[in-house]
């Protein structure tokens, strides 16, 4: 396992690698840079762009920006926002708790109703309640998380005001006391809902189908039938069996975690590595640009490592060599 | 059967309960108690506290100083919290705020600064911290986006290139007391000039590249302004609070909350009360004016809209006029008559807006009189179609669209940018009718807005006709835009006679500091134009801001806000 483990750390490297000159050469085949856009002449003076642009290495041939970034880049130096001014590590680091808990609280509602709609539905399938289950799986797979949120804000921010519609704090709180960590709750929860209905429904289908067919299985009719109590089958043996896959979900979700929540983190002004992303590709802010890309992509390569390991610790009957 | 039916029934209770959360926020009178209080408010004054939401509509990207700032929403901020030293009036001239200044010569400036002017530190503010400013930036040179603001000062370059310890412009007489010294004497010296200070206690040991970075412009900074700055959250909100000191008067409000939101929400916050000032799209005008809660404020803003033609191109040091599908002023004219510019400000600025026809806003001292403007573009396809004709442009062979005057087939080619704005297309689509009407065929073209303004500016050829606008500031000299050597002047238009009104208008030789004379050779310079129209000018646009009827005291004017110690809430 140590050795596969190092092998598929090892095999990163070329991957992110490549990773880097396409999505590089990507953002430099976009038109216009980070100097270019709508310019308030009274304000910005054509020698001072052009200076710039000079100095930032925008004229140099693409694959020698290419080499000096990645050159700083695999030394630590991420390099220097230029919509910022500051190390787009720092900008990085800024952002990235508050996506984090926006992702974590996401997943935490993800699994809690997964499992217990998923494990109620699988138990009780083609009832009402697996009917009601369904339908809000179907509206949670079908709806895309911009219309998912603008509709959330409408009715539970502005029409029932149970939520605040955009930040992540009320500024006025002292940072560490409860209300400051109330707050941050209160702040959270309706984009986490929004972000976390896509994969709880997926999940919850996933968790009740996986269900139905063990229950159709030998080994539950042996128990069955040796007299074992009918909550004792499906809480112990079956959700046992049927819980294996999902586990191996975290992995991907931890790429997710971070980067998926683009549009829900806009919508809801939430100020996390999404918005951030968003920004410096309109902006084109090379430097984050490339930063959080290349994080992102770490990310998912990492999370599939860490399915695959999960796979073999749960399921002895995967070996990995 | 059965299931489908009971499916539908449960969607349709789904779809009503929406319905009704749509109806719902009743409207209700104020009452009369509301009414009495409110007349006591008028009577007893402005009232002391209360927190005022300022909402921004872009992310703030937290350079909270004047010196270090270059985008939208950041300077948002800073005004609450730093003043500037000279201000600008509703006419946008030049007024003494911190800084009042004598000069004989519009070269050599005396400043005298109000003494007892506080920082938020604590330290009196004195000219010592505006020199700091200037070395600043002179340090930083091209680096910085404010070197052409300060290298007209003499001595400025040599301190820059480190032959000099100090700038020798610049005379310290005491502490409140500076003599400027200009490399030469020009008509908008005062106004060019860098008049920001900074501190030189607070970013003492800091080296001048590094203080953008530093935690004095980003988290804890200070100014001279009304309010102090409490608490910063990145990219989301700053909290500020009331500075008891403030040189022109305590201010009413106890707290402003400036906070960051989508676009989307700012109607919804409006209403529920959670926002007391907002900016807003001029599109969403009706839903905001609808609001029983908010007041719209419109005031006259300093931008506007054009239709350019590509005339030429830009060879790095001068414009050259030489491309010729669009050379014929009589063909530009009936373009320009062809639009229904009122028609077209109502659908797509809500009325937001006033048809111009000079490159100059109103409010700015040198617009020229609408009346004397020698041509009045009105609404008239028949005039257009007139001049059409005498042009030589007429339908050769009967497909309902004219040909140029070889009789070969023109098209005119008209791009617009598009962003994730949908009201954009249509807006530029309505164009095309208009020139289709007059018998011009027109092929729109959307162009991404980064890759536009990259062709804009490198005159790509499939750029021909293109919808653009100018935001100007205070300064309100034309050159920069219009003047033959500029890479700005899109249309690349050139003419003679006009280069040299706007040269003359900037020479202290010519017009001395006389202003009258200046704007009279402004005035030429827009008949010029208004005759040429190189870009067809569409639309001055008109600023709005949301109020909340709760907020009193807030005044706008073309210059921007009025200070924020002169605002209070009702309470």
């Amino acid at each position: 396992m140590l050795k596969y483990t190092i092998r598929r750390v090892l095999g990163m490297i070329p991957m992110l690698f490549l990773i880097s000159i396409v999505v590089f050469s990507l953002a430099k085949l976009m038109p216009g840079d980070s100097l270019s856009g709508e310019i308030d002449p009274s304000n910005t003076d054509p020698q001072y762009i052009s200076e710039m642009r000079e100095k930032l290495g925008y004229n140099d041939p693409v694959h020698e920006q290419y080499f000096r970034w990645i050159t700083n880049f695999v030394q630590g130096d991420f390099g220097k926002s230029t919509r910022y001014k500051i190390p787009a590590s720092e900008i990085i680091a800024e952002r990235l708790p508050n996506t984090i808990f926006l992702g974590m609280m996401s997943l935490l509602i993800t699994y809690v109703f997964a499992f217990f709609m998923g494990s109620f539905a699988g138990r009780k399938p083609y009832t009402l309640g697996d009917n009601i289950i369904s339908t809000f799986n179907y509206i949670g797979l079908a709806l895309p998380s911009f219309i998912a949120g603008v509709f959330a804000i409408y009715i539970f921010a502005f029409n029932l005001g149970w939520f605040p519609s955009n930040g992540s704090v009320n500024i006025s709180l002292e940072p560490g006391t409860l209300d400051y960590w109330l707050s941050r709750i209160h702040h959270v929860l309706l984009p986490a809902i929004v972000l976390g209905a896509l994969s709880t429904a997926s999940y919850t289908q996933f968790l009740r189908n996986d269900i139905i067919e063990n229950t159709r299985k030998d080994y539950v009719r042996t128990a069955r039938a040796k007299g074992t109590p009918e909550s004792k089958i499906y809480n112990t043996h079956i959700m046992r069996n049927s819980i294996i896959p999902l586990v191996t979900f975290l992995g991907i979700d931890i790429g997710v975690l971070v980067g998926g929540a683009i549009i829900t983190e806009t919508i809801f002004t939430y100020p996390g590595i999404g918005q951030l992303f968003l920004n410096s590709v309109t902006q084109r802010d090379y430097p984050v640009l490339m930063a959080v890309t290349m994080l992102l992509s770490f990310l998912t390569l990492f999370g599939n490592l860490v399915a695959d390991l999960l796979y073999g610790l749960v399921d002895p009957r995967i070996r990995l060599d | 059967m059965k299931k489908p039916l009971f499916w539908l029934s449960m969607l349709v209770l789904v779809l009503s309960a929406f319905l009704a959360a749509c109806s719902g926020g009743g409207s209700s009178e104020p009452s009369n108690t509301e009414k009495e209080k409110e007349n006591a408010a008028e009577e007893n004054g402005p009232q002391d506290g209360g927190t005022l939401t300022y909402a921004l509509d872009t992310e703030f990207k937290g350079l909270l100083n004047w010196n270090f700032y270059d985008m939208d929403g950041d300077d948002d901020i800073i005004e609450l919290f730093d003043d500037p030293l000279i201000d600008y009036d509703e006419n946008l001239q030049a007024q003494p705020n911190i800084a009042s200044w004598e000069t004989e010569d519009n070269k050599n400036y005396t400043f005298t600064f109000e003494k007892g002017v506080k920082w938020h530190n604590g330290e009196e503010l004195t000219v010592n911290d505006w020199v700091f400013a200037i070395e600043t930036i002179a340090t930083l040179g091209g680096e910085h986006q404010r070197w052409s603001n300060v290298n007209t000062i003499e001595g400025v370059k040599d301190f820059n290139e480190g032959k000099a310890d100090s700038i020798s412009g610049l005379e310290v007489v005491d502490d409140y007391t500076l003599k400027i010294a200009f490399d030469k004497a020009r008509v908008n010296n005062l106004e060019n000039v860098w008049a920001y200070p900074l501190s030189r206690k607070e970013f003492e040991g800091i080296k001048p590249k590094d203080m953008a970075a530093s935690e004095q412009v980003r988290t804890k900074p200070v100014g001279t302004g009304p309010f102090k700055v409490a608490k910063v959250v990145p990219g989301e909100s700053v909290e500020l609070v009331r500075n008891e000191e403030y040189w022109k008067g305590k201010p009413h409000l106890e707290k402003i909350i400036v906070k960051v939101i989508d676009s989307s929400l700012t109607t919804g916050e409006l209403k529920n009360g959670t926002v007391d000032l907002a900016p807003f799209h001029p599109t969403v005008l009706p839903e905001v004016e609808a609001l029983e809660n908010v007041e719209v404020v419109k005031y006259p803003g300093l931008s506007y809209y054009y239709v350019g033609f590509k005339l030429g191109k830009f060879d790095g040091k001068k414009v050259v006029m030489d491309i010729e599908k669009y050379q014929n002023t009589k063909l530009r004219q009936a373009m320009l008559y062809a639009i229904n510019r009122e028609e077209w400000v109502d659908a797509f600025f809500s009325g937001l807006g006033k048809p111009l026809n000079r490159p100059i806003p109103t409010s700015h001292w040198i617009a020229a009189d609408n009346a004397d403007m020698p041509v009045q573009y009105e609404y008239d396809p028949e005039k257009a179609k007139a001049l059409l004709d005498e042009a030589g442009y007429k339908d050769a062979d009967g497909d309902g669209f004219r040909e140029d005057p070889n009789g070969k087939e023109f098209v005119v080619n008209f791009s617009h940018y598009a962003t994730g704005n949908p009201t954009f297309e249509a807006r530029a689509k309505a164009f095309t009718q208009y020139w289709e009407e007059v018998g011009l065929k027109t092929k729109l073209q959307m162009t991404d807005v980064n890759l536009y303004y990259d062709q804009l500016e490198k005159d790509d050829p499939s750029l021909e006709v293109f919808y653009g606008g100018w935001g100007t500031g205070t300064d309100p000299d034309p050159l920069p835009l219009w003047g033959n050597d500029t890479v700005w002047n899109y249309p690349r238009w050139v003419n003679d006679d006009a280069q040299k009104l706007l040269e003359d208008a900037v020479d202290i030789e010519v017009v001395g500091t006389d202003t009258e004379k200046r704007k009279e050779l402004y005035v030429e310079w827009q008949k010029i134009f208004n005759e040429e129209v190189p870009v067809l000018p569409i639309l001055e646009l008109e600023e709005v801001m949301a109020v909340n009827e709760r907020v009193q005291g807030v005044e706008y004017d073309v210059s921007g806000q009025n200070s924020a110690h002169e605002w209070w809430i009702k309470q």
